[in-house]
């Protein structure tokens, strides 16, 4: 990864439509444009404009499929900036505990619901 | 990490097909080396594959309609069966894929080969994959890492050394392997 490539994925990141759109697209890949902005309370060109950011930095990789523009994430660039600072061994723990710190907080929340 | 998503309204559930999304993953990384040696690399049929799990593909031509499978280093197990669906050198090769282990419909793969300054764009497209199965879950899992190990091989000779310390832990334990992903079960002819 160059250094305008993690620079572009940093940026892209710093962003919380931005990120929303990437949860989107994790949980529901091929979406089409529309569709992403109507989970938006801002105007489909901003949400278009948030789009372009995400796939000048390869976040997000569109394909276009008949008259629709099906969108879908890209962990790639996630992955690579991972792997830049994370061994296989503290990969494994760090995960680990972040399992552990996720099943905490929710049986806490449930507790809380409860 | 929670955060606030004062600009966002996530309840909102419009209907419709293209809303749903599809069952579709997709990987994309540049590589720094030819588009050749990629595409050499992802159909060689001389020796394992390190970005695929370090199998050896087997197949009778390298065709649309030919049979192909993923088989251990040593041919006693294979892993992955399908057919070949596009083989155009050096920009596409695809084929259907179905772990031998599960019972799962099967998928596609494709990995299209794009010449760019300085290398090539390297995308791999898994297509209908079965939701809430174990092949889609280790489909996407499998997907970052052939590509980033496939990126590895060719700038650097080699697979990273944690792929490396899997593959051997693999060996260590393929005598588990389910006897039904023994090759004699799984023939291309």
């Amino acid at each position: 990864m160059t250094p305008e490539q993690v620079d572009a994925t940093f940026a892209a990141l710093a962003h919380p439509v931005r990120r929303r759109v990437l949860d989107l697209l994790s949980g529901r890949p091929g979406m089409i444009v529309g569709a992403v902005a109507s989970h938006f309370d801002i105007s489909r060109i901003a949400v278009m404009k948030h789009l372009a950011t995400l796939e000048d930095a390869e976040l997000v990789l569109s394909e276009k499929v008949g008259r629709e523009r099906r969108l879908y994430m890209n962990p790639m660039p996630i992955q690579q900036i991972y792997d830049r600072w994370t061994n296989q061994l503290s990969g494994f723990w760090a995960s680990r505990m972040a399992d552990i710190k996720e099943s905490v907080e929710r049986r806490s929340e449930e507790k809380k619901h409860a | 990490m929670p955060e606030p998503t004062a600009a966002v309204s996530a309840d909102a559930e419009p209907s419709g097909a293209a809303t749903e999304g599809d069952a579709t993953a997709k990987f994309r990384v540049h590589i720094a080396g030819p588009i050749e040696a990629v595409w050499a690399e992802i159909t060689r049929t001389d020796a394992p594959i390190l970005a695929f799990f370090n199998s050896r593909m087997h197949a009778n031509r390298l065709a649309p309609g030919a049979r192909l499978a993923m088989r251990t280093a040593n041919g006693r197990y294979t892993g992955v069966v399908g057919e070949i669906v596009e083989f155009e050198p050096p920009r596409r090769f695809a084929h259907t894929f179905r772990f031998t282990a599960y019972d799962d419909p099967e998928c596609t793969v494709v990995y299209d080969l794009e010449e760019q300054a300085g290398g090539t764009l390297f995308t791999l497209t898994i297509r209908d994959l079965p939701a809430g199965t174990k092949t889609a879950k280790q489909m996407v899992q499998g997907g970052k890492m052939i590509t980033s190990t496939l990126k590895s091989v060719i700038e650097t000779g080699r697979a990273p050394f944690g792929i490396r310390l899997l593959y051997l832990f693999f060996d260590l334990m393929a005598p588990a392997t389910p006897k039904r992903s023994r090759s004699e079960h799984w023939p291309i002819d």
